[in-house]
């Protein structure tokens, strides 16, 4: 049992299921995404990312460039909302950020893919 | 790079994550804090808006309250999201640029730009494994023929004179032990065109590390090592290091040529100085009895050598019982007494070769006062003590740095010099004096360039196109002048080497053969000559036939209609 692994796994994990929770519901529905769950998305996924910096290993570099893609795309989910909110209707709009968010959560889906791979490769 | 990289990321992973984690709790608690618009109605901050506003207030820029006026909820939020979020971002600051002032990072950065420039070379180029005294004449002289110089030193000093030296292409050097061989690599051992490693520093023990270690990663380089010690030297050659120095040794053999043999011994020194210098007419030393102080490495393969031939030597040693001497006058050689009693009055020669300049200089001047026709030999250990022994003037002195830089460019500059030199050695007096003559005829007083050349298709195509077309090139054809045959260029072929059989001096009329390898010496401007002659076939059949090889349709058809009439 090692603290630092349970901190990373835990937002490894967090960042996909926050990621997933806000993905759910109708796409062109503006009520079932709440913004709230993309800023926490967001932050946890940035989280995880530096979590992930300076390890040298292959599965390392691929943990971390799963991360960045998945950081690209919710944050470009926030610009377009924070650029073209009130400039366009609301259901088009939403259709644009949880497709986008959808990208993101297959990112994350391979981070976690990797990460139990990882896990049950080792012995202990 | 990626390493630096990696290493910057992973100490920043704790001031990046305390910056995210900060500005979210204000972002987060700024948006949902309660506000009024100016039209009275209730109004909260959107989330983009709250980012704006906590990244203009942490970094300290701070634009004010807008768009409204914010209620005292909102103040009482931001108000703690300040002292939350600037501190760590200065916190974050701190540490890059300490990071940037890091050792470590800085060693990584240097070691990385210098592996990056060795890998960009696109020349061939040597590694030099220390910079110090003969090392740097080495780097100096390589440097101005062209060639390329990569140094490892552990020495910041000496690093710091190289990095002042005046040098025509840029030298990478690195502050690095050579004995690891990731600097090696680094250094350029895989390389493809790292042609021979060096190593001449001051510790044996490094110097065979160093070339068992290139020996063991790319086995067909060559490796010139310094060894002075037998059992050293010895280790070095099982493991097939290529040249193996002893400057000592070679002192020895250089002092034992010029008593027997003067002629064979100008020669060597001419073919192996720096080019363009002129030789001093060297001294013959005496036959008779010669004193030696100091029977250490140096002064043992003096005695030896003047032994063989057949002159008998008195050692004055301070340490008889550490040097390993049995007869031999005790006391450092510079008081009276001492050398009186080595009987300096009836001897002809003194040979001070003591470690300490300062001791052996003060040898000789006792010595020169008690018998001033003595032929003095000297030996300087450090190269600033310079100007104290020009003023001394002696006969011959002995600099270990500089023997060791001209062995290292006999082999480095021409590989089948060192050859030519060895078999000069076997040669007579008579011989060595009848060339001398022969090339001072050719290429004048001062020290001529030496270089080779190989007949294949890459380097001589010229000559590789004219054989094959069943023209016979001789070896008088490449001594002509290419602008104008009944000239020849300033140069003598010194050595022919076909399958491996070398031919000393071969005469002018050879005709070449595809695979022969060719020494020649001479002047400057001989070697661009050549140079044309070798490379453009036009040149080269003017010279062979004296026919002009016309070079345009139109001149070859005005050419073969007036031969056709």
């Amino acid at each position: 049992m090692n603290l630092e692994k349970v901190i990373f796994g835990f937002f490894i994990v967090l960042a996909m299921t926050l990621n997933f929770g806000f993905f759910l519901g109708d796409i062109d529905n503006p009520h079932h995404h709440h913004v709230y769950e993309l800023y926490a998305a967001i932050i946890v996924s940035l989280v995880a990312t530096v979590l992930k910096f300076g390890d040298r290993t292959h599965v390392g570099a691929i943990l971390l460039s799963t991360s960045l893609a998945a950081d690209i795309q919710l944050i470009a989910a926030a610009i377009l909302w924070a650029a073209l909110s009130g400039k366009m209707d609301d259901a088009s709009l939403t259709v644009y950020i949880v497709s986008l968010s959808g990208g993101a959560l297959m990112a994350n889906f391979v981070s976690v893919i990797l990460l139990i791979s990882e896990t049950i490769g080792q012995r202990r | 790079m990626n390493s630096i990289l990696f290493l910057i990321l992973r100490r920043l992973r704790r001031p990046l994550i305390l910056i995210i984690v900060c500005f979210s709790i204000a972002i987060l608690g700024l948006s949902l804090m309660p506000g009024v618009d100016d039209n009275g109605q209730p109004w909260r901050l959107s989330i983009f808006e709250a980012f704006y506003l906590i990244s203009y207030t942490a970094t300290t820029i701070g634009f004010g309250e807008i768009p409204y006026a914010y209620s005292q909820a909102q103040r009482l939020w931001l108000t703690f999201s300040i002292y939350l979020t600037v501190i760590p971002w200065f916190y974050a600051i701190g540490k890059i640029i300490t990071l940037l002032q890091d050792n470590a990072l800085r060693q990584a950065i240097t070691t990385e730009r210098f592996a990056r420039s060795v890998q960009n070379l696109k020349e061939p180029f040597y590694i030099l494994c220390s910079y110090g005294e003969s090392a740097s004449v080495l780097a100096k002289t390589l440097d101005e023929k062209g060639m390329r110089v990569v140094v490892i030193e552990s020495q910041q000093e000496r690093l710091n004179e190289l990095d002042l030296a005046e040098t025509r292409s840029v030298i990478p050097h690195l502050c690095a032990d050579a004995k690891l061989p990731e600097n090696l690599i680094r250094a350029g051992v895989h390389h493809p065109f790292c042609s021979g490693v060096v190593t001449l520093t001051d510790n044996d023990e490094v110097n065979l590390a160093v070339a068992v270690a290139v020996k063991l990663m790319n086995p067909e380089l060559p490796v010139l090592a310094r060894a002075e010690r037998d059992d050293i030297a010895a280790n070095m050659a099982s493991f097939g290091t290529d040249h193996i120095i002893n400057p000592y040794t070679l002192f020895g053999e250089q002092l034992a040529m010029r008593v027997h043999a003067i002629g064979t011994y100008i020669l060597h020194e001419w073919l192996t100085d720096v080019p363009g210098d002129t030789l001093p007419p060297p001294e013959n030393p005496p036959r008779g009895r010669w004193v030696v102080c100091g029977y250490g490495r140096f002064g043992k393969s003096v005695v030896e050598n003047l032994e063989r031939e057949n002159i008998t030597t008195t050692i004055v040693e301070a340490t008889p019982e550490l040097t390993g001497c049995d007869h031999c006058i005790v006391g450092s050689g510079t008081e009276a007494h001492t050398l009186l009693e080595a009987d300096i009055t009836n001897a002809v020669g003194i040979v001070a070769g003591t470690d300490n300049d300062i001791n052996n200089l003060s040898i000789v001047m006792t010595a020169y006062e008690l018998n001033p026709k003595l032929f003095v030999v000297i030996r300087k250990n450090r190269r600033h003590n310079d100007t104290l022994f020009k003023q001394f003037n002696a006969d011959i002195t002995m600099q270990p740095t500089e023997i060791i830089a001209h062995e290292c460019l006999a082999h480095m500059i021409a590989p089948l010099l060192a050859q030519f030199l060895t078999m000069v050695r076997t040669q007579s007096n008579s011989w060595a004096n009848h060339l001398i003559s022969e090339l001072v005829a050719v290429v004048g007083e001062t020290v001529p360039e030496r270089w080779a050349i190989s007949i294949n298709e890459s380097t001589t195509p010229a000559i590789v196109e004219l054989l094959k077309n069943g023209i016979s090139v001789s070896l008088h054809n490449l001594t002509q002048d290419p602008a104008d045959r009944s000239k020849a260029l300033n140069l003598v072929p010194l050595l022919l080497l076909r399958d491996n059989v070398p031919m000393l001096v071969p005469p002018i009329a050879t005709g070449l053969r595809v695979g022969d390898q060719i020494l020649f010496c001479g002047t400057a401007d001989a070697r661009s000559g050549l140079n044309i002659s070798v490379n453009n076939s036009k040149a080269l059949t003017y010279i062979v036939d004296g026919i002009e090889v016309p070079d345009s349709l139109v001149w070859r058809w005005v050419k073969g209609f007036l031969a056709r009439k």
